[in-house]
């Protein structure tokens, strides 16, 4: 069972000791690598004549930016850098148990973390596009009965998002691992083709879409 | 693992400065160097529709003078037709004209040539007679020619009495 708890890695002394866990490392990990990649990637972008990895980038984030556009609209374009941010990090969070890491997304922390954000980014946009007022009396529409269950709302949806990709995310490290520990030869590759990559890719693709509905819904 | 504890914090943390590190090396890039093509391309785009524009503008240009030409060639040529037209009729008339004077002139000519060789021609006749008669009047002595002369003149006179019998006195008198 130690390989389903996220250990603490080290602790930064104040207020008694803050554990640092496993997941908040590779985060950091994670951050460092596709900041690095970016930087080498972006490098020597040309508007003419441009090589085969910028126009893969390049078709690459025309799909995300038509994805999003198609879900969010217009008002909703200035999200888009964070979807795709989040999109990005979940992906690779989700496929770096790959390369031997845990997965962060493993860690509920990390997806709490992540539908917390989701949630402020959603209400946050609510309140810029309609105004505090308008924000407020979106809660009593269509009809006031129904505000408890949109207040309610506010809970369910990133408590959904969160609870959704940890499962998820924690359901396949654990067959993961019963697969490697009952046949460590061969057996696993397909498994770990359908539950790291394909599932990892599927869950960051439904943490987005749901986020950029929420969005889109709130800017509309 | 199911506990919530300070990492929530440092995974808000961490996503907030993923979100700036990413926005500044790769979205901010790749979506400004996208946005750069897309404006060349509008800009190319425009251009090629100037272009085409100017051109076809030239060419209505180009269009119109040639019709202007044309016309203006046409018209000259009717201008020059017409005047041909003047010029040969004025001329065919003044040769016309011309020759009417001409052949006039030869036939009053020719008519007083003719008249001058009739007149030429009686005055011989006469002068002929004259030494005809003088010869018939010298070969057959004067008597009878005179006798001859008399008697016509009396022939003459008896008839020129008869038709004049009214004013015989008159002419008398005058005598």
């Amino acid at each position: 069972m130690e390989e389903l708890n996220c250990e603490t890695v080290f602790k930064i002394p104040l207020f008694g000791g803050i554990g640092v866990s496993e997941s908040t490392v590779v985060t950091w990990i994670i951050i460092a690598a596709l900041t690095i990649l970016s930087i080498i990637f972006v490098r020597n972008l040309k508007v003419e004549n441009p090589g085969k990895i910028q126009l893969a980038l390049e078709s690459l984030f025309g799909w995300l930016q038509d994805f999003f556009d198609g879900i969010m609209g217009e008002n909703g374009r200035r999200y888009v850098p964070y979807m795709i941010t989040v999109i990005l990090y979940i992906a690779v969070a989700n496929l770096i148990g790959l390369l031997g890491f845990k997965p962060p997304t493993k860690d509920m922390n990390v997806t709490a973390g992540l539908a917390i954000m989701s949630i402020v980014l959603v209400e946050f946009a609510a309140i810029r596009a309609r105004g505090t007022k308008g924000w407020l009396k979106k809660f009593m529409e269509p009809m006031a009965v129904v505000l408890p269950i949109n207040i309610l709302e506010l809970f369910t949806r990133p408590l959904s998002l969160c609870m959704r990709l940890f499962g998820n995310v924690l359901g396949s490290f654990v067959i993961m691992e019963l697969i490697k520990m009952l046949v460590p030869l061969l057996v696993p590759i397909p498994f770990n083709c359908y539950f790291d990559i394909f599932d990892g890719l599927i869950q960051a693709y439904v943490f987005v879409f749901l986020t950029a509905l929420y969005v889109g819904e709130a800017v509309e | 693992m199911l506990s919530l504890n300070w990492n929530l914090l440092f995974t808000i943390i961490n996503l907030i400065v993923l979100y700036l590190l990413m926005k500044k090396f790769l979205i901010g890039p790749v979506t400004g160097i996208m946005e750069k093509r897309k404006a060349l391309i509008e800009d190319g785009l425009a251009n090629a529709d100037k272009a085409n524009k100017d051109a076809q503008k030239m060419k209505q240009q180009y269009e119109d003078s040639l019709q202007n030409a044309r016309q203006e060639s046409e018209r000259i040529m009717t201008t020059a037709k017409a005047e041909a037209k003047n010029e040969y009729n004025r001329i065919v008339e003044e040769a016309g004209e011309k020759a009417g004077k001409l052949l006039s002139g030869a036939q009053a000519t020719i008519e007083a040539e003719r008249a001058q060789t009739v007149k030429e021609l009686q005055t011989e006749i006469a002068g002929l007679a004259m030494t005809a008669a003088k010869k018939i009047v010298n070969e057959s002595g004067n008597d009878a020619v005179y006798d001859l002369f008399l008697s016509d003149v009396n022939a003459g006179d008896s008839t020129k009495s008869n038709g004049l019998e009214g004013d015989g006195s008159e002419d008398s008198d005058h005598r």
